[in-house]
């Protein structure tokens, strides 16, 4: 009963938050329990009996979470993860309020977590995480990590909190150095795609350096084919197939990280058969790829999280796209971060939003991309975007960033990201 | 430059592989656009080794890159220095971002206390600031305001003349920013600093046109492109609480 009265007053503050701002407020009970209750979050985090699993790194991380879940969940495990981009400690207490007992119990077997690898960094220190899973080291938020040697830093902080496995991407240089230097005792499990996978993406798979040779099939989950939403996965020595949630090589290669994360978890009772029909089901995570119907009209949200992204998401557009609007927000505190990505493939941009419409309008003129016109605010841009006729090519194509994806989601009164429930 | 295909301008933006952390390399695309709209035919080269470059170089483009690389990057470009060299002493424009810039000159101080040696191209050398940096940075360049952002560890001493003076920021860390020297600009102003920042960019590229006799003629394009980097630019003012243009 010790976090009893810490959680009380959570969910106290939970309540008061929800009457207040309907659908909102949710780092504000977390902000409550942390404050007068600090050992609460890594207690229960560490309480759970098939341990903890930490998915982090700059890209990909919300997808493999969701992909690593379902896999667990198809061996018959009860899972709490936080599948929201909630994945700062308040968000993370908060969502464990949502489930806790006054004992300070949360009924499951394993926690899965995705984490910010900024925030990671700090509070893994107090976590003892059987698996971390490291996805990549992109280009991402300079103001915030500088650059990617600070972002490999942060990650082998959370990564040597490791006590079981460290499953990482071979084909990521920062992360295959960094698996050289795990300590005895925890086992490393490689994942990376084949050469073809490789020379079909000519730009690369956007990681920041890129390892100079392959991973050999008997070393690590391999990923031996990519064509529309379908992949295919050699898992020791026997082919699978999976069905991807939407178009793109990255979201192929989150599939083998979440393939690679389950049989880490789950040893011996791991069935790659089970664990890729369970991938293969789960739908696009808000804003990857995913297709809504919203006023009538049928809308592709398409999220940009750093250059890479940004690259591999204009490369991957279907090109009879007609309609495109562009919203880059104040997450993007420095504009600068997005200019490596070539966005000339866009062609043309019906609307530049945002709070940074501007700056992102200034790099789609200088790519050569047609913008007709530039609105920073981004409720009257999207008014005006989804009451425009049908476009005769393509769907109505929206790309933003994370601060402009929670707007639109707010402004259109699409569901929230809240913690999993089941 | 080959004969079937000749350009008015030609831009080599060298080691944009391992000098492009903020899309520094980017301003090469902004000089060539720039160009472009200016009626002028315009290539750009990315150098990754002596064997990429062109015969004829009219503008230089140098961008920032990562610690780690340091040691590589300056290795990779001892072998463009001369070239490099040649061009500065030919009055060839080379703006250079970042450690693009400290690798070219006397070297760079680091916080353990080592240092790295720079080529010695340009005068002065990058020593360490207290704490690292990563804000808006406002430099009033003679009459001229040039807005950006700065991400650094290192300020710089010794340079021959200043680009301007911080009116909001670090850059070299003693109340100036950038170094001006002959035709080298340096500066801490990172990412696409010339689309932000476009009078710096036409300032270059008159000076290249100049030199082959060209004229850098205004155009709607130009004029509608730099309308978006006033408002752009406008924004960071307000927030700096710096008077809008």
């Amino acid at each position: 009963m010790r976090y009893a009265p810490a959680i009380l007053l959570g969910r106290i503050a939970r309540t008061l938050a929800r009457w207040r701002k309907p659908g909102g407020g949710s780092a504000v009970p977390g902000l409550v329990v942390n404050t007068i209750a600090p050992g609460f979050l890594p207690r229960t985090l560490n309480g759970f009996p098939g341990g903890l699993v930490i998915v982090t790194g700059s890209a990909g991380k919300s997808t493999t979470t969701k992909m690593l879940v379902a896999a667990l969940r198809a061996h018959g495990l009860s899972v709490f993860t936080n599948q929201s981009t909630a994945n700062i400690s308040q968000g993370l207490t908060s969502a464990l309020l949502e489930r806790v007992s006054l004992t300070g119990r949360i009924a499951g077997d394993i926690a899965v977590l995705e984490m910010d690898e900024g925030h990671g960094a700090l509070i893994s220190g107090t976590l003892h995480p059987r698996v971390v899973v490291l996805t990549n080291v992109m280009v991402d938020q300079i103001d915030r990590f500088h650059d990617s040697d600070m972002v490999a830093a942060m990650l082998a902080k959370i990564a040597a909190r490791a006590t079981g496995t460290v499953v990482l991407n071979a084909d990521d240089l920062y992360l295959a150095r960094l698996g050289e230097g795990i300590a005895a005792g925890v086992s490393v499990a490689r994942y990376g795609v084949a050469d073809e996978v490789l020379a079909a993406n000519p730009r690369g798979l956007g990681y920041t350096l890129t390892s100079p040779t392959r991973l050999e099939a008997a070393d690590g989950m391999i990923l031996t084919g990519v064509s529309g939403l379908d992949a295919t996965v050699l898992v020791d020595g026997r082919m699978h197939e999976l069905r991807l949630p939407a178009r793109g090589t990255h979201y192929a290669v989150d599939a083998l990280t979440a393939l690679a994360a389950a049989r880490a978890a789950l040893l011996e009772t791991f069935d790659a058969a089970v664990a890729a029909a369970a991938i293969s089901t789960i739908p696009p995570v808000f804003g990857r790829g995913e297709i809504v119907k919203v006023r009538g009209t049928t809308v592709e949200f398409v999220l940009v999280q750093n250059p890479a992204s940004l690259q591999l998401n204009v490369d991957s557009l279907d090109p009879d796209t007609e309609q495109i609007l562009v919203a880059i927000g104040s997450d993007v505190r420095d504009p600068s971060y997005l200019w490596p990505a070539d966005t000339s493939g866009l062609g043309h941009v019906l609307i530049a939003s945002g709070s940074k419409a501007h700056d992102i309008g200034l790099q789609l003129a200088y790519d050569g991309v047609l913008v007709d016109r530039i609105e920073p605010d981004l409720g009257r841009a999207l008014d005006d975007f989804l009451a425009l006729p049908e476009p005769t090519r393509g769907v109505k194509t929206i790309i933003f960033s994370a601060d402009s994806m929670r707007r639109t989601r707010a402004h259109l009164g699409l569901e929230t990201n809240e913690a999993d429930p089941s | 430059m080959t004969a079937d295909h000749p350009a008015d301008l030609t831009i080599v933006t060298l080691l944009p592989r391992l000098l492009d952390t903020n899309g520094d390399a980017a301003n090469a695309r902004v000089l060539a656009q720039r160009a472009r709209w200016a009626g002028l035919s315009a290539r750009i080269v990315a150098v990754q080794s002596a064997a990429d470059l062109p015969e004829a170089v009219d503008l230089v483009v140098i961008g920032s890159g990562t610690d780690t690389d340091l040691v590589a990057a300056r290795d990779a470009l001892a072998t463009l220095a001369e070239p490099l060299r040649a061009w500065l002493a030919g009055g060839v424009p080379v703006v250079a971002v970042g450690t693009g810039w400290e690798l070219l000159s006397a070297g760079l101080d680091l916080p353990d206390g080592s240092s790295v040696d720079g080529l010695g191209l340009v005068a002065g050398r990058a020593s360490a600031l207290p704490v690292r940096v990563a804000d808006d940075l406002a430099v009033d360049a003679g009459g001229l305001r040039l807005l950006g952002f700065e991400n650094h560890v290192r300020g710089y001493t010794g340079g021959a003349t200043a680009l301007g003076t911080v009116s909001y920021g670090i850059g070299n860390g003693d109340g100036t920013e950038g170094v001006v020297d002959g035709s080298f600009t340096g500066t801490h102003l990172h990412g696409p600093v010339l689309a932000r920042n476009p009078e710096l960019a036409d300032r270059l590229l008159r000076a290249a046109c100049h030199a082959r006799g060209l004229t850098l003629a205004p155009s709607a394009q130009t004029e509608s492109v730099d309308g978006i980097a006033k408002a752009a630019r406008n924004q960071v003012a307000v927030r700096l609480s710096l008077t809008s243009e």
